[in-house]
């Protein structure tokens, strides 16, 4: 199965636009029960499922993994690379995004699909108040989707900074790449919270713990938690359509857009801010003045580099000679809709406002006009822009122009409306009767823009076969993937790409056959995806399957590593700020940056309820610190003999290398023995991980860490293994290195939390 | 304005909303004069021009988008100055205002009074004296809004929230939650019935010692 970045791409288009189908239809449905309160075609209960379902897949089913799509196929083409850093990782991303939304999909089949809200606000979504096998379905299915997007997000970092053309630094990357950039940067630090959040959220519903169904934590802690994700996750759904935007107003004025350098540095400013805003979401909560004062700050300022980034683009304009075309035309329309939606987002970025708009149409209203408008029609002009690149055939422009047009008249007659209608409350089947007009007529715009996209489908299947060919470079662009074939050829370019003195040149490879040899087909990437879904539907489906699904995985992962996967990278390119580290060191970095943010926010977690209860157990009393004390120490021995390892590696000292991975592997069970009986002394003194939540905050902190040294040991007996056989050595010991890095950030974790639990 | 809280709301958002409109016609005209100004067939380049392959070059300082930004920056300064001035009076309610307990519950609304009077689906409250709701939920995430009226803050259980107002013409309000909160969210409606101040003070007065 292909992991060509072009193939995954396609893969990922198709499967986005399955997808928005489906999320459509969703819509259609609530939006039809909407033109009649008395209709009881959806009941309460199935209206809610609809909604929230809407929301989940439309946000992380659909736009998100739409700006992925063109990212994947674009963004090697515009840095001159001949793939993603890791093919078959990118590969996975794929396969895990497409099993989780299965099983998402899944849970509808189940007695109740997730319908809480596409927010998942806890208590709600506990098992208490939401007692229905599909809500763990579902949020499995988004856990697959969460691993996927991580996975994605290495590959971009890694690939954005090391397998740039010569010449293409940072501060010239076509603007596309450098919001596909921005983009990950922010997925790297919001995703990790959505995982702790699902984490915790299903280690109460399925083991009981205790953190959303006490008071002390309880909705206010998922709040934080669900919005620290949430609202930099509007921008990581924006953004990719603003990069493609930026790329179509190029295109049609062949020129850089104006200002260039200030939309850039527009750009960082909300990606930074995106991740000090959260609590704008939180202004009815009662949560502190003052904090509420500094997020209606930040807020509402957040509304200054947007302007820049618009302003910039229209600016871009004037004196221009600007060629219309469907991209154009959409990339303009969505500008002219999130002007609307800008503005409305400044009055939810009032906390005197909230008061009365937080919970109405107005919210909806206004985020569907930057979601939509922003994200998705931004898109949707970078999907027409892009495709004669893709396909190699030019699409009708006359039915782009026709939907352009339908799809403006449905999506504001759909949209528009609901601002007048802003005083019914959000996710309710039965509103004033006064407000009947304005939501049918939402509703005949929602099934006009629906079927708008029929025009779409049309005609770029047609033009799959009739349109005329593209040729390289048919809208007369700039940047480099309109410097090759349409659509490229699989290793991209006729050489390496440089822009060494300027201008774009191509190093001629003379021949040099290696290029050809590089390996774009692997099962494993598929095979993982597959058993991570059959062993996630075993927990809430059918049994059978878990077994089914974990035998599948390790024979896959086995085969991913022992496979001869062959993807080089060039000799020369940019690669500044890091130049001396290589992809898969930097992937690891990037990797562990992550699980620093996931084990940050646990550990703020237990801080947060620990500081909100009255009352905590002191040091000594629920744990015993010779447990813990014994523990670090054996952690901390472990980091040393992995360091040997690698050192008796260097030194080409073959069995020493092998002696201390093995060192290190009975240390860490040495660990995990120790954790054993330390938990079933606790569970045999009646300290379950429901008991409290001291009993639950720890139980699942130290849980996830102890996961952490169970996946580090499954890792150190695949190196023992190959060690053995002498695979280790001084010209092979990257490896050891590589698993060092995580092995000593998962001992650091444990330093912090030994202190946290046992000591104060 | 028939209550204190509206009128200081409402008054905020046609601020906003002047002011959002005013920018949002500029700017919008600004796009479209432009767009109809420099459209063209024409296929001949003109001056500035880039071709394939070229790298961004140095752009001098935008100096019209600094002074947008300047522009945009006194617009937003003076939202948040108007927020804050509005804040501070929604979140001071004076100290002899009335309280009242305000529970939310799947799906329902239960009020409290001082004097142990509890009441379900239905509060009443005096007209021109300030009253303070102290809300709180007793299972999961709600808010208690009456739009009409300005008022909404969220209902979170193990947590009480305030807000006050003061409400001038007696009359019925509509109360509704505002945060999906499962599947009677859409029906968990309450009344808040504003009455004279002598017709409450009579009807309070009789109602108080019967259920302590």
């Amino acid at each position: 199965m292909t992991t060509n970045h072009k193939d995954v791409g396609i893969l990922y288009l198709v499967t986005a636009i399955y997808f928005l189908i489906v999320g459509g239809m969703l819509a259609l449905l609530f939006r039809f029960q909407l033109t009649d309160p008395t209709l009881n075609f959806l009941n309460a209960q199935k209206f809610n499922q609809a909604v929230t379902m809407h929301g989940l897949i439309m946000v992380l089913f659909v736009i998100s993994p739409l700006g992925f799509a063109l990212a994947n196929y674009v963004v090697p083409l515009q840095i001159g690379a001949r793939d993603l850093a890791f093919p078959r990782l990118n590969a996975l991303s794929y396969w895990l995004y497409l099993f989780g939304g299965i099983l998402s999909i899944i849970s509808f089949f189940q007695d109740s699909t997730i319908d809480a809200g596409w927010t998942l606000y806890a208590p709600l979504t506990t098992s208490q108040f939401s007692p229905y096998v599909g809500v763990n379905t579902g949020g499995l299915g988004l856990a697959l989707l969460i691993a996927s997007v991580t996975a994605s997000t290495f590959n971009f970092v890694v690939t954005i900074f090391r397998s740039r053309a010569q010449g293409l630094t940072i501060n010239k990357l076509p603007m596309f790449t450098f919001s596909i950039l921005l983009t990950v940067l922010m997925m790297l630090y919001a995703f990790p919270s959505l995982l702790a959040g699902v984490v915790i959220l299903v280690s109460d519903r399925l083991l009981g713990t205790v953190y959303f169904t006490s008071p002390e934590g309880g909705a206010l802690l998922w709040d934080h938690i669900f919005w620290f994700f949430g609202h930099p996750e509007v921008y990581i759904v924006l953004f990719p359509g603003i990069g493609a935007i930026a790329e179509v107003i190029q295109a049609s004025t062949k020129r850089h857009i104006y200002g260039r350098t200030a939309v850039m540095i527009a750009m960082v400013i909300v990606a930074v801010l995106s991740f000090l805003v959260w609590g704008h979401h939180m202004f009815n909560t009662g949560i502190s003045q003052d904090v509420r004062r500094v997020f209606t700050i930040t807020t509402i300022a957040i509304s200054i580099p947007f302007d820049a980034i618009i302003l910039s683009f229209i600016y871009s304009l004037v004196k221009a000679r600007i060629q219309i075309s469907t991209p154009f035309l959409f990339a303009l329309g969505s500008i002219m809709v999130f002007i609307v939606g800008g503005i409305t987002g400044v009055f939810l970025g009032s906390n005197a406002l909230d008061y009365i708009l937080r919970g109405t149409y107005f919210v909806v209203a206004h985020f569907h006009y930057t979601m939509v408008g922003g994200g998705l029609l931004g898109l949707l002009a970078g999907i027409y822009y892009w495709y004669p690149k893709m396909t190699g055939r030019r699409f009708d422009e006359r039915l782009g122009r026709a939907h352009f047009v339908v799809s403006m008249i449905g999506y504001n007659l759909l949209y528009f409306p609901l601002f007048i209608a802003w005083e019914t409350p959000r996710r309710v089947p039965i509103y004033q009767t006064d407000l009947l007009f304005w939501h049918q007529l939402a509703t005949m715009g929602g099934l006009i823009f629906g079927l708008s996209f029929l025009i779409m489908f049309w005609n770029l299947l047609w033009s799959l076969r009739n349109g005329p060919p593209a040729g390289n470079n048919p809208w007369g662009a700039f940047t480099l993937e309109w410097a090759t074939e349409s659509p490229p050829p699989p290793h991209n370019f006729p050489g390496i790409p440089t822009f060494a003195d300027g201008k774009l040149s191509f190093i001629s490879t003379n021949g040099a056959a290696h290029h050809h040899h590089e390996t774009h087909l692997s099962p494993y990437p598929f095979a993982v995806s597959l058993g991570s879904f059959l062993a996630l539907a075993g927990l809430t489906v059918h049994p059978l399957l878990l077994p089914v699904g974990l035998v599948i995985l390790a024979i896959s992962v086995v085969g991913w590593g022992r496979e001869r996967f062959v993807s080089h990278e060039d000799s020369i390119g940019e690669r500044w700020p890091f130049e001396k580290v290589d992809r898969v060191k930097l992937g690891w970095w990037t990797f562990i940056a992550s699980e620093i943010a996931l084990f940050g926010i646990l550990i703020s977690s237990y801080l947060y309820v620990r500081s909100a209860s009255s009352s905590w157990p002191a040091p000594g009393t629920m744990l015993d610190v010779w447990h813990g004390a014994v523990n670090t120490f054996v952690l901390l021995t472990s980091s040393l003999t992995v360091v040997l390892a690698l050192a008796s590696a260097r030194a080409d000292k073959r069995g020493l290398t092998t002696g201390f991975l093995g060192g290190t592997i009975a240390l860490g069970l040495l660990f995990l023995f120790n954790k054993y009986n330390e938990w079933s002394e606790l569970l045999h003194h009646g300290v379950t991980f429901g008991s409290s939540l001291p009993a639950s905050t720890f139980f699942l902190t130290t849980g996830v860490h102890g996961a952490h040294v169970t996946a580090g040991l499954l890792a150190l007996a695949y190196l023992v293994s190959r060690s053995i056989k002498g695979f280790y050595g001084k010209e092979n010991w990257e490896a050891i290195e590589y698993f060092g890095y995580y092995w000593h950030f998962v001992d650091i974790v444990w330093v912090f939390l030994f202190p946290l639990f046992y000591l104060i | 304005m028939v209550s204190t809280s509206a009128e200081a709301v409402y008054g905020l958002f046609n601020l906003f909303l002047t002011l959002g409109t005013i920018v949002g016609i500029v700017v919008g005209t600004y796009l479209l004069y432009n767009l109809f100004r420099y459209r063209t067939r024409e296929d001949k380049p003109v001056e500035g021009e880039v071709s394939l392959g070229e790298l961004p070059p140095r752009q001098g300082f935008p100096a019209k988008l600094m002074i947008s930004l300047f522009l945009s920056s006194v617009v937003v300064l003076s939202l948040i100055i108007g927020t804050f001035s509005t804040l501070e009076y929604l979140e001071s309610p004076p100290r002899d205002a009335f309280e009242i307990r305000v529970t939310a519950f799947q799906w329902g609304w239960e009020f409290a009074y001082p004097n142990g009077l509890v009441v379900l689906g239905e509060g009443r409250i005096p007209a021109n004296r300030p009253v303070k709701f102290i809300v709180t939920s007793r299972d999961v995430f709600h808010k208690f809004g009456i739009l009409e009226l300005g008022i909404g803050i969220d209902a979170i259980p193990g947590k009480i929230n305030y807000y006050w107002t003061e409400v001038r013409v007696p009359n019925i309000y509509e109360i509704r939650c505002f945060e999906l909160c499962g599947t009677g969210h859409g029906v968990m409606l309450g009344k808040l019935v504003v009455m004279e101040p002598s017709e409450f003070d009579r009807w309070y007065g009789s109602q108080g010692g019967g259920a302590k």
